[in-house]
């Protein structure tokens, strides 16, 4: 029920702000699990970065990498090529 | 920091050319991969690059003119250069109309017609196709490269193999990695002394579900025969 009113609510202010219910893609929007690195572990080799088809992940002042989540499709190749078994790949609700 | 560090993209530019802001393709995309890598070696001359599906003349170019290569229409991409062009093939096996046969020549028509550096690349080796695109660029006259981009869709696999498979492709010498220079030299840039058996390369994929063992040695007999062939045009005896 909350989710239906909330949704109903959502349908209600887009029509009086004149907003519109599309939003603008982002070809993250569909990710089912998203990687995440074991900074102790991590090498920094950038292997990860290599293998990324979208681009997605990028290299963090200190050396580390992180995945930018509008990019991410989270198809895990990071994930397969890590030959430290750093990354995870956690489940997004 | 006390840890030992080695950067691996100190070797590419750290540049990124192909960050399409909707970007459609499907997760573990093969080609987006390739297509990624290979702007990174354009750099410069990126600009000079345009998407052509095909052409009219040569039996080279009428190759591709019964069906693109791909699931869209773009799979090859042309880039002139002075004194002639650099065209690359983007291939993911998805032209079923196409003759099988041929398609799998594409690297040896070209070289029939006179082009004056011919190779094979896959995006599992970056370095490996970074260098040869390179050497496309600078080659005086026509070039061609053939990438084979795994499909995660297409091939039915799970979409983090990609880069494995693109690898195992290689390892069982399925599809070789070499390159062909001026005067038709040939050169076998990643070699494996110990080939991984077939169907480790097959049996991930569901588009090969239903093939049976006796199929496995034919296209293993296949894979070899074609393996001596690269190796007897190495070493001319």
């Amino acid at each position: 029920m909350e989710s239906t009113a909330k949704f109903v609510k959502s349908m209600v202010e887009c029509s009086l702000l004149d907003k519109g219910l599309g939003r603008p893609f982002k070809p993250g929007a569909r990710r089912e699990a998203t990687p995440e690195w074991d900074k102790d572990k991590c090498v920094r080799c950038g292997l990860c970065y290599v293998y990324c088809p979208d681009g997605a992940i990028y290299r963090t002042e200190d050396g580390l990498f992180e995945a930018d989540t509008d990019k991410c499709k989270g198809c895990g190749i990071c994930h397969r090529e890590c030959w430290f078994g750093v990354i995870s790949m956690v489940k997004e609700d | 920091m006390d840890k030992f560090s080695l950067f691996v993209p100190n070797f590419l530019p750290c540049k990124e050319y192909f960050v399409p802001e909707k970007n459609p393709a499907c997760p573990g995309c093969g080609l987006a991969l390739a297509i990624r890598q290979t702007y990174k070696a354009l750099e410069a001359d990126i600009e000079k690059a345009e998407w052509v599906t095909a052409g009219e003349g040569k039996l080279f170019a009428k190759l591709f003119d019964k069906s693109p290569v791909g699931n869209s229409e773009p799979s090859l991409m042309r880039i002139k250069k002075s004194g002639g062009e650099l065209i690359i093939c983007f291939d993911n096996e998805a032209g079923g109309s196409l003759d099988e046969a041929a398609h799998k020549a594409m690297p040896a028509i070209a070289v029939a017609e006179g082009f004056h550096y011919v190779a094979t690349a896959s995006p599992s080796f970056p370095f490996d196709l970074y260098e040869k695109v390179k050497k496309g660029l600078e080659a005086t006259g026509k070039a061609y490269i053939h990438m084979l981009c795994p499909c995660p869709v297409g091939w039915q696999f799970d979409p983090e193999l990609t880069v494995k498979i693109g690898r195992w492709a290689v390892e069982s010498r399925a599809f070789l990695l070499y390159e062909v220079g001026s005067a038709s030299a040939y050169n076998q840039t990643i070699t494996t002394a110990k080939p991984r058996p077939l169907a480790e390369y097959l049996k991930p994929q569901y588009r090969f579900a239903e093939i049976s063992e006796q199929q496995i040695a034919d296209l293993s007999a296949v894979v070899e025969s074609n393996y001596k062939k690269l190796t007897e045009k190495i070493q001319p005896e």
